[in-house]
């Protein structure tokens, strides 16, 4: 399927190649390795009848619950600008702009892709994406590490514990001290005290809890030890919150699919990198530049390739080649859409909403644990068991958050739930977790 | 000459650059609705909420839409014309997979969610898998891993942890070609392995000889592509994988080039017992400019404890996720590039055994028919029958007209068609790699071999400029210093060394 080719067309390429058939391309290969019958697999399907296979999976997925989980990956609303432009086959069906002449259009769209992130976080400049956030995050500490030579690296244990699997993975224990530093009341120790062996200080904003603090000072305090401190960011929160750069960081990354990306069960989404410039060459992944052509024209192109792995190959700045540049065209469209006032809104109602579902669930006795520190997710106790409450939510229609541990779940609320929504959660909840 | 690759009709608007986003702002304007909110507002004091508003472009929905519509025009794509980029693996992405990966059904799932709610997502990872395996000839598989580089660095992760449960810490080299892709001495150096290069030979296939003498106790595995970066069969496989097996190391497959032989054989059978795949070149899934991606990894059964976990199991008739007793850990925050494997499966279910038995087949077929058309016009690196893609070199045109291999690359988009790849492997001089694809057609191939023909023709007149090419574009050759010293790469970078210049 897909070869265009009729016999026609194979027997004048036979005749070219003075060759009777497709097999006679194979007679240097050794006979043990040629496979005699072919593959073991199903017959092809034509589309009408992929219809139906496809069909039949997918009503396998419990997809129409009302979703109040996040913990970094958020059901906000995807306005179709996104999903119509990010559609369209020039941006799909492109390659890498190695060649800029005739990538202008891809290269013109990560170059604002960048500037919105260092627009938006208060950082100098931005990659053009990497995989998601969690490998951001080891990319970055990577970077601190190769910065300040130093092997140790200082984590908040608030940080997404997929996200601390991922960096356990990339980054070596054997050669690195990864120090996990526990919450105190859901937010990181404001007296803790930074010491020179460390590379990196890296800290989630908000928490994965939910907290959210003023890491200013915490900031200060581990750069005068010559740490570079990282922050993982919840980029949709950007339009309330105060920004990264505000707070003085020298890294920023993010997962990005509240921005531009449907949940898509966890991939592809995109991994945001921004920093000072400072720290440019020894970024990992693409970075887009302006420039002029010979007649003056304005012409954007791949830059400081040096630190690329096709050239520096073994001492490459990171082995990432193929990155999510269609998730990061739709974090540029979706960010373009929103403007100032629409990332303020879908921040400021989040907000407002989580705020009524939580002294919702206080009037109704329960308990949230970080009620006064929490924004738009928060964790709820419940009075049975986190896994069955979720499950037994399952059936009333909601995913009632995500399993944190035994006695708590943790529940997000975007500006795309309403109140009614919010109110036949309680009540479902008051029915399936009746300790 | 009409072919169906050719782009030279492409109505590329050249002229005037397109403004940015910034540009296009006005205050007051917003393409954003929100509904009003429905819950009593009340006053949230919190020391993290600021008071200004972020720094956004404010712009109408209209235009945004034509910024963005016209920002795509000013781009070559698969959908428009032909990319005989070698090591790419550039073919038509079927539309019928778009419709798949955007049904809610799979696209509106959260990562976060019990298995019992995503048996569905659980089937797809499931039946790929399988799917996988035989093309490759292995036993289990991990879709952990985004894109190729990543699934490289799994597989190196893999090596690493098996030689440390048996014992073998010693073992720290990893043999790489000296025709390899970036990505594998890169990610070989990221998995803490030291890289050694094992030379190739004047056929352009692994130096046997070579290969011996730096193989010993120390060896951790060779990474290696079949066909090679060179686009030849290493017709020694079988002793190659000997060779690393006696010496206790392992061998990992580079996926970059299993379109060629996807039917026709399988790394397993050739000793691979690590393989890792990229969906976007083999499978058909969109590149989307530079991703997403996705570089699944299959290993034999001895190494299946090792995956990045978790992996999709099925125990009477229901699907759960399984963590390998020894796996690396996680390579990505949840599933990998879900959507992206999702879109390979509908792949290889529309082409079923009959399509995927020729598909290696017709991509030979297709690379060996273009090879003997432009090995007419310039010379081939290796003479030997090339697989799925093949090397030529213009270092005889550099030397007597001074005409390398990036200038017939820029000749070439005047033509309407995509340069190949150009200056890889980086052992062949002035080399030109081209990748046709199985789905490209007869007149394509022609087209693009006589287009060939004309510009090298045009490139070896005397009074022309090199650097003057391509000319039919929105723009000529970006000058690239000027981002490389002076940093431009956020907006106004650029207006600000205009000032101060």
């Amino acid at each position: 399927m897909f070869v265009p080719h009729s016999e026609l067309d194979l027997k004048k390429m036979f005749d070219e190649l003075s060759i009777n058939s497709l097999d006679d391309l194979f007679t240097h290969i050794p006979d043990a390795l040629l496979l005699e019958n072919g593959l073991d697999l199903p017959e092809s399907l034509s589309e009408l009848e992929s219809i139906d296979y496809f069909d039949d999976i997918a009503s396998r997925n419990k997809s129409d619950l009302v979703c109040f989980a996040g913990g970094g990956h958020y059901d906000v609303y995807l306005p179709q600008t996104v999903k119509s432009l990010t559609m369209r086959p020039e941006f799909m069906t492109s390659y890498t702009p190695y060649q800029a002449e005739i990538s202008q259009g891809i290269l013109q769209v990560l170059f604002e892709f960048q500037s919105l992130v260092c627009d938006l976080t208060d950082m100098e400049l931005a990659n053009a994406s990497l995989y998601d956030g969690a490998t951001s995050i080891a990319e970055a500490i990577s970077v601190a590490i190769n910065k300040t030579k130093r092997d140790g690296v200082i984590i908040s244990s608030g940080l997404n514990p997929n996200s601390k699997e991922v960096v356990n993975t990339l980054i070596d224990g054997n050669k690195f001290n990864l120090n996990y530093v526990e919450l105190d009341n859901y937010l990181f120790p404001a007296d803790y005290e930074f010491d020179e062996l460390q590379a990196a200080f890296v800290v989630s904003y908000p928490h994965y809890e939910g907290s959210c603090q003023d890491l200013t000072e915490l900031v200060t305090k581990a750069k005068e030890k010559g740490i570079v401190t990282i922050c993982y960011v919840d980029p949709s929160m950007l339009g309330v919150l105060t920004t990264p750069g505000q707070m003085g960081f020298d890294i920023i990354v993010a997962e990005g699919q509240s921005l531009g990306s449907p949940l898509s069960f966890g991939g592809p989404t995109v991994g945001w990198f921004a920093t000072k410039k400072e720290f440019a060459r020894l970024v990992p992944g693409r970075l887009i530049g302006e420039s002029r052509d010979k007649d003056g024209n304005k012409s954007y192109v791949m830059t400081l390739r040096a630190r690329e792995q096709d050239i520096r190959r073994e001492k490459a700045s990171s082995n990432i080649c193929t990155n999510q540049t269609l998730n990061a065209i739709g974090s540029a469209i979706h960010l373009s859409w929103l403007g100032p006032e629409g990332l303020y809104d879908m921040g400021y109602h989040s907000i407002q909403k989580a705020n009524y579902m939580k002294k919702s669930l206080i009037k109704n006795g329960y308990v949230i644990p970080n009620d006064d520190s929490s924004l738009r997710e928060f964790l709820l106790e419940v009075k049975t068991d986190a896994s069955e409450v979720i499950n037994k939510m399952g059936d009333k229609g909601f995913l009632a958050g995500i399993y944190y541990d035994d006695k708590h779940v943790l529940v997000a609320v975007t500006e795309k739930r309403k109140k009614t929504e919010i109110d036949d959660y309680i009540l479902a909840l008051q029915e399936v977790d009746n300790g | 000459m009409v072919s169906g690759g050719n782009a030279s009709s492409l109505p590329l608007v050249g002229g005037k650059p397109e403004p940015t986003i910034k540009e296009l702002s006005s205050p007051g304007r917003r393409a954003s609705n929100f509904p009003k909110l429905d819950v009593p507002e009340v006053k949230i004091n919190h020391e993290s909420l600021k008071k200004e508003k972020a720094r956004l472009p404010e712009v109408s929905e209209h235009d945004l839409v034509m910024h963005y519509s016209r920002l795509a025009h000013r781009n070559f794509a698969v959908d428009l014309g032909f990319y005989p980029l070698g090591s790419c693996t550039m073919k038509y992405n079927p539309r019928f997979a778009d419709s798949i990966a955007s049904d809610s059904r799979f696209a509106n799932m959260h990562p976060s969610m019990p298995e019992e709610f995503t048996q569905g997502c659980l089937k797809v990872m499931y039946e790929i898998g399988n799917y996988l395996c035989e093309i490759t000839g292995m036993d289990y598989a991990s879709f952990q891993p985004p894109a190729g580089a990543s699934g490289e660095l799994t597989g190196l992760l893999i090596i690493k942890k098996y030689l440390e449960i048996n014992n073998l810490q010693n073992k720290t080299e990893i043999i790489v070609p000296d025709s390899a892709h970036g990505t594998n001495p890169a990610s070989a150096r990221m998995a803490g392995f030291t890289v050694v290069e094992v030379e190739t030979d004047d056929r352009g296939m692994v130096n046997i000889d070579k290969l011996k003498e730096i193989v010993n106790d120390n060896t951790a595995g060779l990474m290696l592509t079949n066909p090679n970066t060179g686009g030849l069969f290493e017709e020694e496989i079988l002793t190659i994988s000997q060779i690393i097996h006696n010496a206790g190391g392992l061998l990992y497959y580079d996926g970059a080039n299993l379109n060629a032989i996807v039917g026709t054989s399988r790394p397993g059978d050739m000793g691979f017992d690590i393989v890792h795949s990229n969906l976007h070149k083999t499978f058909a899934t969109p590149h989307g400019g530079g991703g997403p991606g996705s570089g699944p990894v299959a290993v034999k059964e001895f190494l299946k404890e090792y995956l990045p976990g978790p992996i999709v199991e099925n125990k009477d008739r229901k699907y759960n996720w399984y963590k390998p007793k020894n796996s690396i850990g996680r390579m990505h925050g949840y599933h990998g590039n879900f959507l992206v494997t999702l879109r390979a499966l509908v792949y290889m279910k529309l082409l079923g055994k009959e399509g995927l038995d020729n598909l290696g087949a017709y991509a030979v077929l297709n690379a060996r028919y273009l090879s003997s058309k432009v090995s007419k016009i310039i010379p081939l690196a290796y003479d030997e029958p090339c697989m799925h893609e093949f090397v030529t070199s213009v270092k005889d045109l550099k030397k007597s007209h001074k005409i390398k291999a990036y200038d017939v690359g820029k000749a070439l988009l005047d033509k309407g068609f995509h340069s190949p790849t150009i200056y890889f492997p980086l052992i062949v001089p002035e080399a030109l790699m081209f990748e046709p694809t199985e789905t490209q057609s007869k007149e394509t191939l022609d087209d693009l071999a006589e287009s060939l023909k004309l510009i090298i023709a045009d490139l070896q007149q005397e009074d022309i400029v090199l650097e003057d090419y391509p000319k039919n574009l929105p723009v000529g050759r970006p000058n690239e210093l000027i981002p490389a010293k002076f940093l431009t790469v956020n907006w106004g970078d650029f207006e600000l060394l205009e000032i101060t210049e």
